[in-house]
């Protein structure tokens, strides 16, 4: 009986295989925040510390309660030299990052 | 009524009576309306006002800014003196269903005829009021006239739409003297290629930058150009109305609402405050009432267009005897040896109308091309919109803008024919152009790797952010 089954294709070499990259990943920040919790200084990776003269907005997300919970508390602010950046302080944590998106 | 005149290709003469229509007093430049900044976001405006960290040599950071207010209704009663002690209204070139009255002489205005008015409205209020058409390529060959004459005073030329010039003036007082006598070269020349009346009413500003040149022009009175040196230069911002900056009329708006009626108050605001609420219009508005930004005059380079015609021995209104037409002049501009070896990116056509006036639409197009049917398809929607509003004697045709002819427009070419026959190519499917492999594989061979990636979709509606998208490795 003739052997009729077709030889699979071997694996691509790793570093052939499609690399996937996150887009718009947090990065940690240092922020200093007041009695209330709100940010009054924020330092981003290698920079002077800068006060935050304006929250513009703010907002919240609880989700993915049944595999990792998230909750992070979202923040638009502008800095005291323009600079506008929107943060998050991630409750469980209690670690604060910037992010884009 | 609307009154029809032979029209006049050539720029006006030196004829005319005595001007009397400079019907801006001594204060109306506070006004918004006659501070009009239309012309930092009209055409050529991205070149207007750009910030600049290094200063090339070919810029100039003193500029005098030249300005002659109602230029198109200025050179209609240069072409009409008998006009000159008439009620006048110049109609919008833009509507064509409900016309709009877009400048109005003195006469008209003292009746109550205001810029902006419908027909019906300005009609009412004055009975008497003649209507004129506008001729967009009589003003445009006049503006043309009127930077050559300039060239001669300076190289850093830098319009900023229809009757308002910038030009450079660093270095020129050995040549010419001071800036008053540098100001009066410019209006000497002026008055080679223009009547007497109309460079009579051109207002004159010198100072550091185009906003500061500009804002002087805008306070100055005909004859009396307005010098500002530069140490004066921030006392002289504090008393402007904020509706001379050239940023959004919104912004101006909403500024006026919060009590904000002078670049000195505006400039009492942080600057987070201003980002915080306007954006980076608040950030530029601030710079320029402080000074901290001065924007030089920027020689203008304009390539010299493409122009065919073809003259009709009838006038034709039919839109499908203009669509061949066009065809035609397009694959006539193409063939033009001056076009060879560059692709196309801005394009005009233009129509001489049956009884005098004209008519003009402009396109930009998405994408470089020299295909006959890319050029005419956006020039023949924009005619459908706003159609000639008569009959046609000559059409014109202006390539305007020109870029590098480019082997790379083929790369993720999915608008070929082919391509469009066959559906959508899908890099997924692995119809990738050739030219886009070979440029991977070269890439490969140098750094290991392709570093190409391409965006894909994950879960755009996430509300966490890095979960919408993510870059997918490309290597075909």
């Amino acid at each position: 009986m003739p052997y009729s089954a077709s030889i699979p294709e071997p694996a691509p070499p790793m570093h052939h295989r499609p690399r996937l990259k996150p887009l718009g990943t947090p990065k940690s920040v240092v922020v200093r925040t007041d009695e209330h919790g709100t940010p009054i200084y924020v330092r981003l990776p290698g920079k002077p510390a800068r006060r935050v003269a304006v929250i513009r907005e703010r907002w919240r997300i609880d989700d993915e309660w049944w595999r990792h919970t998230i909750s992070r508390d979202y923040l638009t602010v502008v800095l005291d030299d323009g600079k506008a950046l929107t943060l998050y302080h991630d409750l469980l944590m209690d670690a604060w990052y910037m992010q884009r998106g | 009524m609307a009154r029809s005149r032979a029209s006049a290709q050539s720029v006006p003469t030196r004829q005319g009576r005595g001007w009397a229509h400079d019907h801006s007093t001594d204060n109306d430049w506070l006004s918004t309306a006659a501070v009009d900044t239309s012309w930092a976001s009209g055409p050529g405006a991205g070149t207007v006002f750009q910030p600049t960290t290094s200063r090339a040599s070919t810029e100039s950071r003193q500029a005098l800014c030249l300005w002659l207010p109602t230029f198109e209704l200025r050179l209609e009663l240069v072409r009409s003196p008998e006009l000159d002690s008439t009620s006048v209204a110049l109609l919008s070139p833009d509507e064509r269903t409900r016309r709009t009255v877009w400048q109005v002489s003195e006469r008209a205005h003292e009746a109550g005829v205001r810029p902006g008015q419908l027909v019906s409205q300005a009609v009412s209020l004055c009975t008497s009021l003649t209507l004129l058409e506008p001729d967009p390529a009589h003003y445009d060959a006049a503006v043309d006239t009127m930077l050559e004459a300039l060239t001669e005073l300076t190289p850093v030329i830098e319009p900023a739409g229809r009757g308002r010039v910038f030009l450079g003036m660093d270095g020129l007082e050995r040549l010419f003297g001071s800036s008053t006598r540098q100001v009066d070269r410019a209006l000497s020349l002026l008055f080679r290629v223009f009547p007497s009346p109309l460079v009579a009413a051109t207002r004159a500003g010198v100072a550091p930058g185009k906003f500061g040149a500009w804002v002087a022009a805008a306070s100055a009175r005909s004859g009396r150009p307005v010098i500002v040196p530069e140490p004066r230069l921030l006392s002289f911002f504090t008393e402007c109305p904020i509706g001379s900056l050239p940023v959004d009329p919104l912004v101006i708006q909403r500024l006026e609402r919060l009590g904000v009626r002078t670049l000195g108050e505006l400039r009492r605001f942080p600057e987070p405050a201003l980002v915080a609420q306007f954006g980076e219009e608040g950030r530029h508005a601030l710079n320029w009432a402080t000074a901290r930004r001065i924007d030089p005059v920027r020689p203008w380079h304009r390539p010299r267009p493409i122009r065919v015609s073809l003259d009709f021995p009838n006038p034709i209104g039919l839109t499908g005897t203009l669509h061949s037409a066009l065809d035609r002049l397009v694959e006539r501009s193409l063939a033009r040896p001056a076009r060879r070896g560059r692709s196309v990116t801005g394009v005009r056509m233009g129509a001489r109308l049956e009884g005098g006036g004209s008519w003009f639409v402009e396109t930009v197009l998405r994408e470089p091309t020299s295909d006959r049917e890319r050029i005419a398809a956006p020039l023949r929607a924009k005619m459908a919109i706003a159609p000639p509003p008569r009959a046609v004697e000559t059409l014109l045709l202006e390539l305007t803008e020109f870029g590098v002819q480019s082997t790379q427009t083929q790369l993720f070419d999915r608008n070929i024919d082919g391509a469009r026959a066959a559906g959508e190519l899908d890099f997924n499917q692995g119809e990738v152009p050739v030219s886009l492999r070979d440029a991977v594989k070269e890439l490969k061979l140098r750094i290991g790797h392709s570093p190409l990636y391409r965006v894909v979709e994950v879960d755009p509606w996430s509300r966490i952010p890095e979960r919408r998208h993510a870059l997918l490795s490309f290597d075909p």
